[in-house]
């Protein structure tokens, strides 16, 4: 046979790996509606993006979990369309839609052939110009998202971490709430709370509308223009969250005690910069270095050689405001909590000692890399990233340049980053135990 | 704000055309072109699944696909994962009846490293003993999980039910028993006889051109041999009528009771394929026919719905739902009238405007990615559909009327339709029992679905 006889690491340089920057128009309409198009014209379909500046940190007082119980409300119909019109424009053409709620945004998508276009975008401005909420559909709804608490939060059995770290990780910022809320607060809610929270939120200086896919950029402007064009902009500022949280100076332990906890699990959580910050890349960086992939650092030394762990990862949960890069584990079968968080703690511990070797570094740029050419596939995935970039970081351009600035990270940039933010004062710790 | 606007006239995706050469080892290789992002697929598909393995061997097929993830001659587990990843690759193993497809993917300048990978992995194998041992063990416990689901638990005994001892009725995924007496030896002789140049095709496509293509397969697998034993004839249908029409597993800690209803039915070459689709989108989705009688009219369940499962011979339609014990009888009945409502109540061509909508756009969305077109493509070569239909596939589903799928349904779907029940049987089986003759009740313990005959 005629084989090579290496068995060498095969190796990529990421920079070798080009993509082209996504063409795109970035307009803003009189009232303020800002429209961003990425034309690709391959398949005969288009993705509809329409997301508003409001999530989960600007739930009113005492109402936490608004903002996600009125995305739903958004699909109970306007004053010329019945409920569910958005699933009919959608399902019956073959297309597909939903919504999504986070700490910053709600942002409602559609995926439909690409003749259906100017269909949703007048749906899509029919529900921000005339959206009708009954008594009755308002207390139906409020249910179906208590009963999706009591699924996601209470049945399933690390449901109530993700609350946890929000809530204590931050002492003062409204992130603290999360974004299903509390069912409490949800019952006070009245329907004149939602009538208010429309009134505020949902206007066009608030809403950016993102189309990706099979369009004429001059053509989809123009139908922009004439359906969101003339709905009014109230003159009154959008409320901002403007509380800061204070520096953490020392590490914090948190126990919750379960029933449905089948194994014991810790997530060590830290404070990061927000989005836009210079120092992002580099948490992403470290974020894949840590728990990507079979040959991550998590994965390889805690799950697969030690075997302390069933699940290792981290996740740098990057925020318009300052957000959390945090490390999560579940023990394997057998083995105690304080053994597999003496084996995390060697795993932080050298992120704190020594840069990354530069094949480490380089396996993980093209991981980055190449998971992001991936996502340029799907038209949904590409609007979903020009959506955040520019809700959370104020800027679609910002897009094309983050293969250069993942490239740009150094080794010496990691250790520097982990240092400043991964240290254990900067740390909140929380253990996720059987009752 | 005027009415809404009608929708502009419809545009037909350009579909990429592939294009095929044969080996001088006999590996047929199919190309395709997809330029617009520095990222190329390959799967390799092997002509042997679940179907060449003997029933006492049940899940061998599945045992070897996952294997080849775990290390070369060449490599360690460990050292093959740092190579994937290295390269940015994706790479992923999996065995069905009819096939073994290993597929690959990585960005243009990475592809040529990550394909070697692929050629090592299919021709060197190493099925180190600690690997078996890992991934048989992890197997067997899987099944523990699989079985305590009753809709997972159903769909092996449909499957029993349907094809008993014919091609297609063993479980993939084996059994205890099958698993525990499974080695090394069983696994290497199943790659040896079954992983071969002369019934194998490899689709590869995205950034990268027809010929550079065929370059390249040539260049990794160009020397692959087949061997000299012939690959031996497979097992063919027809597949005799079921046994048993109503089959219910006695399971009382099952949280609520599955219900499966289904019939083996047309091959995926079939010329009638389409009209099965449409039928499946009448009777499936939200406002599908299944979900309107079972949860919205009803509120037996969350949600029901259909599927045909293509294969290369004759395939299996099933209904499939989830109930509170005490109503699985009730729902076995509402679930049954609305499998016949396909032939006593027809769906009108206005209907089937959005139905027939539902397919085109799933299938559009489904090769929206390279491995997305790899893997339609995939699935015509394996069923043996000329691959130029692949281009013919929205309209084929958009010339589909009403009395096809009427005349579908009546011929295909609804004689003789076999039902499986898993749950509390004391909470429904005497009402069961009152609307058919034919029930037969197993207990979960006295199950094996290593016999065509499920024990007992």
């Amino acid at each position: 046979m005629n084989r090579r006889p290496v068995t060498a690491l095969p190796t990529i340089s990421a920079a070798a790996i080009g993509v082209a920057p996504l063409d795109y128009v970035d307009h803003v309409l009189d009232n303020g509606l800002r429209a961003i198009l990425v034309p690709d014209r391959r398949v005969p379909s288009v993705a509809i993006n329409v997301v508003y500046r409001v999530g989960g940190k600007d739930d009113p007082p005492n109402r936490s979990g608004f903002a996600h119980l009125f995305e739903h409300l958004m699909f109970k119909g306007t004053a010329r369309t019945a409920p569910e019109t958005i699933d009919r424009l959608t399902e019956d053409v073959g297309g597909y839609n939903n919504a999504f709620t986070s700490e910053d945004i709600t942002n409602y998508y559609e995926v439909v052939p690409s003749n259906h276009l100017e269909r949703l975008l007048w749906a899509e401005a029919d529900r921000l110009a005339a959206l009708e909420v009954n008594a009755q559909n308002f207390a139906t709804e409020r249910d179906v998202v208590i009963g999706e608490y009591d699924q996601r939060i209470l049945a399933e059995p690390y449901g109530m971490l993700d609350e946890l770290v929000n809530r204590e990780a931050y002492l003062l910022h409204p992130y603290r709430r999360g974004v299903i809320g509390s069912p409490q607060e949800l019952n006070a809610a009245a329907l004149e709370d939602v009538v208010a929270f429309h009134a505020t939120y949902y206007r066009p200086d608030n809403a950016i509308v993102v189309v990706v896919g099979d369009l004429d950029p001059d053509e989809t402007l123009a139908m922009i223009e004439r359906w969101f064009g003339r709905i009014p902009t109230p003159s009154s500022p959008i409320p901002r969250v403007q509380v800061v949280e204070p520096p953490q100076a020392a590490e914090r332990f948190y126990e919750h005690r379960a029933a449905n906890v089948p194994l014991a699990a810790v997530e060590e959580v830290y404070h990061i910069p927000a989005a836009a910050h210079p120092d992002a890349a580099a948490l992403d960086v470290l974020e894949t270095l840590l728990g990507s992939g079979r040959s991550s650092r998590l994965y390889s030394s805690l799950v697969y050689r030690e075997q302390v762990a069933t699940t290792a990862y981290a996740s740098a949960d990057l925020r318009e405001q300052p957000g959390l890069f945090s490390v999560r584990l579940i023990c394997a079968r057998g083995v105690a909590l304080a053994g597999a968080r003496a084996a995390l703690a060697r795993e932080m511990d050298r992120l704190l000692s020594e840069p990354p070797g530069e094949a480490e570094l380089e396996r993980v740029r093209t991981q980055i890399v190449s998971s992001l050419v991936r996502s340029r596939q799907m038209n949904n995935s590409v609007a979903i990233a020009v959506v955040r970039a520019t809700a959370e970081r104020g800027d679609p351009g910002l897009i094309n340049g983050d293969l250069e600035r993942y490239l740009a990270v150094t080794g010496e940039d990691l250790l520097r980053v982990a240092r400043t933010y991964l240290r254990p004062q900067n740390r909140t710790v929380i253990e996720y135990l059987p009752a | 704000m005027s009415a809404i606007p009608a929708p502009a006239p419809p545009r037909d995706a350009e579909l990429p055309a592939p294009v095929e050469r044969v080996l001088d080892n006999g590996l047929r290789v199919i190309a395709f072109s997809q330029r617009n992002l520095p990222l190329i697929a390959a799967q390799l598909v092997v002509g042997c699944g679940g179907v060449a393995e003997r029933e006492e061997e049940a899940g061998l097929a599945a045992l070897v696909a996952a294997l080849l993830t775990h290390g070369t001659t060449r490599r360690s587990a460990t050292e093959m994962s740092a190579a994937v990843d290295a390269l940015g690759a994706r790479f992923d193993a999996i065995s069905g009846f009819d096939a073994s497809v290993l597929s690959m993917s990585a960005t243009t300048p990475a592809f040529p490293q990550a394909f070697a990978l692929l050629d090592e992995v299919v021709r060197q194998p190493a099925f180190a003993p600690e690997e078996v041992e890992r991934v048989r063990t992890k197997s067997i416990s899987d099944l523990a999980l699989t079985y305590a689901n009753p809709s997972g638990l159903a769909r092996f005994v449909a499957q029993r039910v349907a094809y008993g001892g014919a091609p297609y009725g063993h479980p993939l995924a084996g059994t205890a028993a099958t698993l525990g007496a499974l080695g090394r030896d069983r696994v290497a002789w199943f790659h040896e006889r079954f992983y071969r140049s002369d019934d194998a095709v490899l689709v590869i496509g995205g950034d990268v051109s027809a010929d550079d293509a065929f370059a390249l397969a040539e260049r990794e697998l160009g020397s692959w041999r087949a061997p000299g034993t012939p690959i031996g004839e497979l097992p063919q249908g027809p597949v005799p009528p079921p046994r048993e029409r109503t089959v219910v597993i006695d399971k009382p800690d099952a949280g609520r009771t599955a219900l499966y209803a289904g019939r083996v039915t047309i091959p995926r070459r079939s010329p009638d394929y389409y009209s099965a689709l449409v039928a499946m989108a009448v009777l499936s989705g939200y406002s599908g026919r299944l979900n309107q009688e079972i949860r919205v009219k009803r509120g037996l369940s969350y949600g029901a719905g259909a599927s045909l499962a293509a294969r290369r011979m004759e395939g299996l339609f099933t209904a499939a739902t989830l109930v509170d014990h005490a109503r699985a009888a009730e729902t076995a009945a509402v679930m049954r009238a609305t499998i016949r409502s396909l032939a006593d109540a027809p769906a009108s061509d206005d209907d089937l405007v959005s139905r027939k909508a539902t397919v085109t756009g799933s299938f559009y969305r489904s090769i929206e990615t390279i491995d997305g077109i790899a893997g339609m493509l995939t699935e015509h070569v394996l069923y043996d559909v000329p691959l130029g239909e692949m281009r013919e596939y929205a309209p084929r589903v958009r010339a589909v009327d009403a009395n096809a799928v009427r005349e579908f349904a009546a011929r295909e779907l609804i004689p003789d339709e076999f039902l499986v029940l898993v749950g509390d049987a004391s909470k429904f089986a005497d009402e069961l029992v009152r609307a058919h003759a034919d029930v037969r009740v197993i207990p979960f313990e006295r199950l094996d679905l290593g016999s065509p005959s499920l024990g007992a």
